[in-house]
């Protein structure tokens, strides 16, 4: 190797290592301060360590919220945030797809167009309609209204159309309908955009904020974001509390991250050699 | 089979997705409109029309203004550097060094952290006396209660967030570029620089535009981070107050429903117009094979 | 909880077509792919059911917004639970930073918790929307007399001739002091002679910046804060007639300069200072000589290991009007709109008697409103100086509630003080422009 590529190599190293350090502090001083006492967090001039752990932080967190509650909300939320819009656009984005219809196109611009509409516009007609509903404050509320995705259906239909027609064609001739060829045919082909988009869902599903945050108020029916942004109201300043607040609502998905890395990388990648 | 029993089920198929466009996002649009033209009292529950009214109050307060600027200003800082770090990013993890897929965890880490968990370390970290960030840089900058660096702070945040998935996206539209293109431009002797602006950057226009798209309209809904990292009682709050926190404020603090409805018409037509602008422009800059 | 059981059938059906037409082409009943969207389906029926409840057994909600309260809440909860077996209570804490956000979007929506706490100032936007069950029957039946309550609290929870609320606590503030800071410069404790003129001077005898120590903490809020200080002064909150706006009168100005100057001279920390570190949380790590704070604030700050036994309360200092104080009362209401409005009455009737009252006594949760309880408060604590509470009524004004236009108002009022406190504006300035914007929330709710 010549000098030079070996000094770019290195420079390309240097920078790559400060910037994953940089990247990583915030979780590692969340680790720490969760750790500390109130006083060892706020200390002039300033500590890195705890003199001896402290659970405190943890133990205040999870005795003065409903912590199994938000973790069991935010699952069930994030599982029909996730299950409900695979299943639904894909069998739209298929259709859109594969299916001249009258009037395609125009209903596929009309979902599209919700795309771009910033979701507050959605959160006050939504709160009206969840009291209507007589839904306010319960864990359906949470869901109901996320159970379809134009996003999805927008790149689901990107890929079906990229699929050849062939297959297609012959299972027209076994006298299947076209649900049945979405189902048993398309469906398998496109698994790994459903990968892809069900990462994409979960993620968004597990971070929301300002809607649990609307339209739920009893600690039970809260998530682990609305929770945790609570504890703020709750705890003011107490950093150590909220620390381990927040390092139990991120806990989980970082996990899941870890152990499916692979899946959540390359889903990702894949969805944008489509886009 | 008949293309009428096809039409059928198309229909049948794309029902839930309409359906549910149509109740959820459809109707509370056209609400949010007509809540514009009006005014209510007793907490929503006595509605009267006033027209114009609550769009001429909007256009004569100076808060508006203020908040539409910061909106934009957190828009044009964040996106672009997002873009180019990312990018930057994806280039330097498309060469054959060691330790690419632990660099692309680490990277893509802060896309999976919940930003309401997240924000609260930054406060932490971004603390005038006890924060980490003073404490290196050797500083004693009141980072959240000055306009500027409050600023500054929402667009780290973001950033931090944001690399992650963009820089992914990036890269998988870097490895979709054909190696034959490279191989030749090294016939022709090309320097590494000409090869990244005459090949690299073209071939990942189609990318860019994407994530760029996807980045401005989310980037025009900043509210997270203002709500958890600056809050309500801080002096830096009307320069950094974005749009949907005024809309937050106003619709559910102030219970001003109808005032928070007209802020956020105004961003429903400014983003339907930019992105329609980003179509109509993207003939000029943007390469599709 | 009928309309989500119909949507969960709903879902099941929609379920059993799809799988119906999902079956393999030509009959071969492979039917793995069906498994899952049955299993989800089922899951959610059965998260419906299990919201119900057999008849007899009623549990009721009742919502408070302050956690240090929460034990003495559920014991008085789990006394009336005793001598009412089927009516479960279950205490819920939504903090005072989001209570009336989220009271805000459940009234409309028929949500309100079954029982709750009532604030004086959010009382009249409540009460005239007809959100609150009215108890004037009752009190006419004589089945709960409102003479029992003391310093007339009943009537912050009157409109138009109605009784809405069942007094439950009344708090007023008190000046907190560090002995251990005061001991180290050989300066006497905070007494009864003292006044604001004192209190500066020795702020910043007591305030080493380099240290992180300070005298006072001169936060920038309203009831814990510099509303005393403008009372005191001369000023005025509000005119006694709710019309117009005490802010702009230059003694208030006055007054709010005084305390803002605190936090240029070094003898405060700054704005954003106790924006990262919370002034009261101060007091409790031991950075902070003395601090204006609420009655319901003791048992708080008295569970710092760092600053027990070694602090006690004093009286407000004396202003050049006056020694003043807020006091405030909070009530117990019910939702006009709840599903089980019998039993929360009992509940609400059992919350307003004396045997409550003594359980939040003993346990120092609050300064009880039932007369002739508030002895057993002031024991609950000996090794601190409460009666500064009791005795400081008669110097207080009642908190400035009691109009429409308050709730308005003082939801905007913190962020133009903040502007003046982070030093954007002049005092002058953003006390005109609280005044001006109280004036026009005072006129728009008329």
């Amino acid at each position: 190797m010549h000098t030079s590529a070996r000094k770019a190599h290195s420079v390309v190293h240097i920078i790559l290592i400060v910037s994953a350090v940089a990247m990583l502090i915030p979780f590692v001083w969340m680790v720490l301060t969760s750790l500390k006492t109130t006083t060892e967090a706020t200390q002039i001039p300033i500590r890195y360590f705890p003199d001896a752990p402290s659970l405190r932080g943890y133990i205040e967190a999870i005795k003065q919220s409903e912590f199994p509650h938000y973790y069991l909300n935010t699952i069930i939320s994030a599982v029909m945030k996730t299950v409900f819009p695979v299943i639904f656009s894909s069998m739209a984005a298929y259709a859109f797809a594969r299916i001249r219809f009258p009037g395609s196109t125009a209903l596929f611009v009309l979902i599209l167009s919700v795309m771009m509409v910033p979701n507050p516009v959605f959160y006050t007609p939504q709160y009206m309609m969840m009291s209507e509903l007589g839904l306010v404050n319960t864990v359906t509320a949470l869901w109901i209204a996320s159970l379809i995705s134009p996003f999805a259906t927008f790149l689901l239909r990107q890929f079906f159309m990229s699929i050849s027609k062939e297959l297609e064609e012959a299972s027209v001739l076994d006298g299947c309908n076209p649900f049945q060829i979405y189902w048993h045919i398309m469906l398998p082909l496109v698994r790994s955009a459903l990968v892809a988009i069900v990462i994409i869902q979960l993620q968004w599903a597990w971070n929301e904020l300002q809607w649990p945050l609307i339209i739920n108020s009893s600690p039970e029916k809260m998530t682990l974001s609305s929770g945790i942004a609570t504890l703020v109201s709750m705890f003011g300043t107490d950093y150590p509390v909220l620390m381990a607040g927040a390092f139990m609502a991120v806990v989980p998905m970082i996990i899941l991250f870890f152990l499916f890395q692979k899946q959540f990388i390359e889903g990702i990648a894949f969805s944008a050699t489509k886009g | 089979m008949h293309s009428r029993s096809r039409y059928v089920w198309a229909y049948f198929m794309i029902a839930p997705t309409l359906i549910g466009t149509m109740v959820f996002w459809g109707w509370p649009v056209i609400q949010s409109i007509l809540l514009g033209f009006q005014h209510s009292s007793n907490f929503g529950t006595v509605n009267t029309w006033v027209g114009l009214d609550n769009y001429a109050k909007l256009f004569r307060d100076e808060e508006f203004w203020q908040n539409l600027r910061n909106t934009l200003l957190y828009v044009v800082m964040f996106v672009p550097i997002t873009l180019v770090l990312s990018t930057l990013f994806a280039v330097l993890l498309n060469t054959k060094i060691k330790g690419v897929s632990l660099y692309r965890v680490i990277f893509f880490l802060p896309q999976v952290t919940m930003p309401a968990a997240a924000a609260m370390v930054w406060v932490v970290l971004f603390a005038q006396d006890f924060g980490l960030v003073n404490h290196l840089l050797g500083t004693r900058i009141a980072w959240l209660s000055n306009g500027n660096y409050a600023m500054l702070v929402l667009v780290i945040v973001g950033v931090w967030g944001a690399i992650g998935m963009n820089m992914l996206l990036i890269l998988a539209g870097l490895q979709g570029i054909p190696k034959s293109l490279y191989e030749a431009s090294d016939i022709d002797g090309a320097k590494r620089f000409n090869k990244f602006r005459y090949i690299t950057i073209p071939m990942l226009t189609p990318t860019l535009f994407f994530t760029s798209i996807i980045l401005f309209i989310g980037a025009t809904q900043i509210f997270d981070s203002i709500y958890l990292i600056i809050g309500k009682t801080n002096v830096a709050l009307p320069s950094v107050r974005s749009l949907v926190y005024a809309y937050y404020q106003n619709s559910f603090i102030y219970n001003d429903r109808n005032y928070g409805a007209a802020i956020i018409n105004i961003l429903l037509v400014i983003n339907l117009a930019l992105t329609g602008i980003q179509f109509a422009f993207q003939k000029k800059w943007v390469h599709y094979e | 909880m009928v309309r989500r059981n119909k949507f969960s059938f709903l879902l099941v059906a929609v379920m059993m077509i799809l799988s119906l037409i999902t079956a393999a082409c030509g009959n071969n009943s492979n039917n793995a792919p069906n498994n899952k969207p049955e299993n989800s389906a089922s899951n959610n029926a059965g998260a419906g059911e299990a919201t119900e409840a057999p008849k007899k057994d009623v549990t009721i909600t009742y919502a408070i917004w302050d956690k240090i309260q929460q034990p003495a809440m559920e014991a008085i909860a789990k006394e009336f639970t005793a001598q009412n077996p089927n009516i479960k209570v279950k205490v819920e804490v939504i903090p005072w930073g989001d209570y009336w956000t989220k009271m805000s979007a459940a009234a409309p929506a028929g949500t309100l918790p079954d029982v709750f706490w009532m604030h004086g100032g959010q009382f009249v936007t409540y009460a005239s929307g007809k959100f609150l069950e009215p108890i004037t029957s009752k009190v006419e039946a004589g089945e709960i007399n409102l003479n029992d309550y003391a310093a007339n609290l009943a009537s912050i929870y009157t409109l138009n001739g109605e009784n809405y609320g069942i007094p439950k606590d009344f708090d007023t503030i008190g000046l907190a002091y560090n002995k251990e800071l005061f001991d180290q410069a050989g300066i006497a404790y905070p007494d009864d002679t003292w006044t604001y003129a004192k209190l500066a001077e020795v702020a910043k005898q007591l305030s080493q910046p380099d240290k992180g120590i300070y005298g006072f903490g001169a936060k920038m809020d309203t009831q814990t804060g510099y509303w005393n200080d403008i009372l005191a002064n001369g000023g005025k909150i509000i005119t006694d007639d709710m019309s117009k706006s005490g802010y702009d009168d230059p003694a208030s100005i006055e007054a709010l300069q005084a305390r803002y100057q605190m936090t240029v001279d070094g003898a405060s920390p700054t704005h954003q200072q106790m924006t990262d570190m919370e002034a009261t949380e101060m007091f409790k790590s031991g950075k902070l000589a003395m601090i204006f704070d609420g009655s319901w604030r003791i048992s708080d700050i008295d569970s710092s290991d760092i600053i027990k036994g070694k602090w006690d309360w004093a009286k407000l200092p004396m202003g050049k009007a006056k020694r003043a104080n807020i006091i405030n009362g909070l009530g117990n209401v019910m939702s006009a709109s709840g599903k089980n409005k019998e039993e929360a009455w009992l509940f609400l009737k059992f919350l307003g008697s004396q045997k409550a009252a003594e359980i939040t006594a003993q346990m120092g949760a609050a300064i009880p409103a039932f007369n002739g309880t508030q002895d057993a408060w002031l024991a609950s604590r000996p090794n601190l100086n409460l009666k500064v509470f009791t005795e400081q009524v008669a110097d207080a004004t009642p908190y400035p509630s009691g109009s429409t236009a308050y709730s308005v108002w003082f939801a905007k009022e913190p962020e133009i003080m903040s502007q003046v406190w982070g030093g954007a504006i002049s005092v002058e300035e953003g006390a005109k422009k609280v005044a001006e914007m109280m004036n026009q929330a005072i006129a728009d709710s008329k």
